[in-house]
């Protein structure tokens, strides 16, 4: 994190940040590539015993929340709206988790895959939609003194993507 | 120099009971008991592929290829499963009654080795398939099992032990295994709090204001956290003040008992306040399992020479020795 300017710190500790961030690569050989039988015995150690995330949970900052909305059209033109449904609140907590991670990946086309899937698991509650998009968006909270002021959050839209789904179970296709 | 070796070896092999051991156990089978029915419902939906899942897991488990093909996951127990016949939505089921029985064992103590290996193994096969869906609770999870799986098993309170009569495990092996999730812990809490702190937002109360106003996390009630706004900035910089000095206040006896408390009450104020009650449990299980008041209870063999002779087995050959234990 401070390597990566992440921080309020000074640029001199991102400088003494990017040299151990280097050794810690090394150490850890990251410098080898993802096919090296040793980087791999090191990642799956890493992953076996739960180290491999850090500990900056909820640092430096707090991330934003995420909503993600369909709006699902039918052959009538009738439009409804739909959010992603889980059962228990437990899941409700991981669904959030996923969201965070559709708002930070920089591959578009695997953002455009993970909302496809989320859109087609909406799909498979109403297969008579011909049509849904899906709309993803930023919650943006108000501050103490503009919650004092009776503001509310505000969304602050960040992707839609259209996707149709064919009849066949299965087979999805996205224009 | 002989010194230096002896404290390092005094610090590494302190003589300890298994009391800590029990509570890691009783505590890790107690979240894993909870973490599966609180996924009852959603357990097959979480984890089933060919986008019939919530996130297909074909796809979470390409992007766990990335990091490493072999790191154990759900995918490979339905290809197993399907090697004899059953269907993808019956070893899921499987594996979550597998999980679930897992954690009543771990409880009860029966079987410990091969159901403290079973538990860390199914639990790190789901949390991996469901990656992009985790958050730190399972990590901890994933953490206290794997410890749980290489510590000195079976111990007292279990069945192990009253069925098979097993006798005591060495003092020195299970300070040591105590010592380095002690060392794990001041590790996390320390780099926790330095992360924490180098944000503006822990210093200024944003940060405290926001985890309790985003969803979703907002349990308080708006108005609720307003009234107490004045006081984040100053809750911000306690929290990370905690943190960061665990490493020194948790080991001095004068202060470790009030450092455990304050941490304990701040974890279950985060189960209270932002409905994350999974996470507030297994940090406190790690907290009272590495520093809990019975850390520094010893059992009669506390000589010198025994910490020596335990300590010079590992130095000499730990692979060995760690073999050994765990068998």
């Amino acid at each position: 994190m401070v390597a990566n300017g992440y921080t309020s710190l000074p640029v001199a500790l991102q400088k003494l940040g990017e040299k151990a961030d280097g050794v810690l690569t090394m150490a850890l050989g990251e410098r080898f590539a993802n096919s090296n039988p040793l980087r791999q015995t090191l990642t799956t150690y890493e992953h076996a015993s739960g180290i491999e995330g850090g500990y900056g949970f909820f640092a430096p900052a707090i991330p934003n929340s995420y909503k993600l909305v369909f709006q699902l059209t039918y052959s009538d033109g009738g439009v409804e709206y739909e959010l992603p449904r889980v059962r228990s609140e437990a899941a409700g907590l991981r669904l959030s988790g996923l969201f965070d991670q559709i708002a930070i990946v920089r591959y578009a086309a695997l953002r455009e895959l993970m909302l496809k899937m989320l859109a087609y698991s909406a799909w498979q509650l109403h297969p008579e939609a011909t049509k849904i998009r899906a709309v993803f968006g930023e919650i943006r909270m108000p501050s103490v003194v503009e919650a004092k002021r009776g503001e509310k959050e505000t969304y602050r839209f960040m992707y839609a993507y259209d996707f149709s789904f064919a009849t066949e179970a299965g087979e999805m296709q996205s224009r | 120099m002989t010194t230096a070796r002896q404290r390092l070896n005094e610090f590494l092999f302190p003589a300890s009971s298994d009391t800590w051991l029990i509570v890691l156990r009783v505590g890790l089978a107690i979240q894993v008991i909870l973490c599966t029915l609180s996924l009852r419902s959603d357990w097959n939906y979480l984890f089933r592929a060919n986008g019939n899942g919530i996130i297909s897991r074909d796809l979470t488990e390409a992007i766990l290829n990335v990091d490493s093909p072999i790191i154990p996951r759900v995918g490979w127990l339905v290809a197993i499963g399907a090697y004899f016949g059953l269907s993808e939505e019956t070893v899921l089921w499987t594996v979550w009654i597998a999980l679930f029985f897992t954690g009543w064992l771990l409880l009860l103590g029966l079987f410990c080795r091969i159901t403290a290996v079973t538990a860390w193994l199914l639990h790190l096969c789901a949390v991996k398939s469901a990656g992009l869906m985790t958050y730190g609770m399972d990590n901890f999870t994933t953490l206290g099992l794997f410890y749980l799986a290489i510590a000195p098993l079976p111990n007292h309170y279990s069945l192990d032990r009253w069925i098979w009569k097993s006798k005591n495990q060495d003092p020195h092996l299970l300070g040591f295994f105590r010592r380095v999730l002690q060392v794990h812990v001041c590790i996390i809490y320390f780099f926790s709090g330095l992360a924490k702190s180098t944000g503006a937002g822990w210093w200024n109360g944003t940060s405290l204001w926001r985890s309790l106003r985003l969803p979703p996390y907002d349990v308080l009630p708006s108005q609720l956290v307003v009234t107490f706004a004045p006081v984040l900035p100053a809750m911000g910089i306690a929290v990370c003040l905690l943190e960061i000095c665990y490493p020194i206040f948790i080991w001095p006896n004068k202060t470790r008992f009030i450092w455990l408390l304050v941490i304990c009450g701040m974890h279950i104020a985060i189960a209270v306040t932002m409905g994350l009650y999974l996470f507030a449990l297994i940090m406190i299980v790690l907290n009272l399992a590495a520093f809990g008041p019975w850390a520094g209870r010893k059992q009669r063999d506390t000589t010198n020479l025994a910490v020596q002779k335990v300590s010079l087995r590992f130095v000499r050959n730990p692979v060995r020795s760690l073999i050994g234990i765990i068998s």
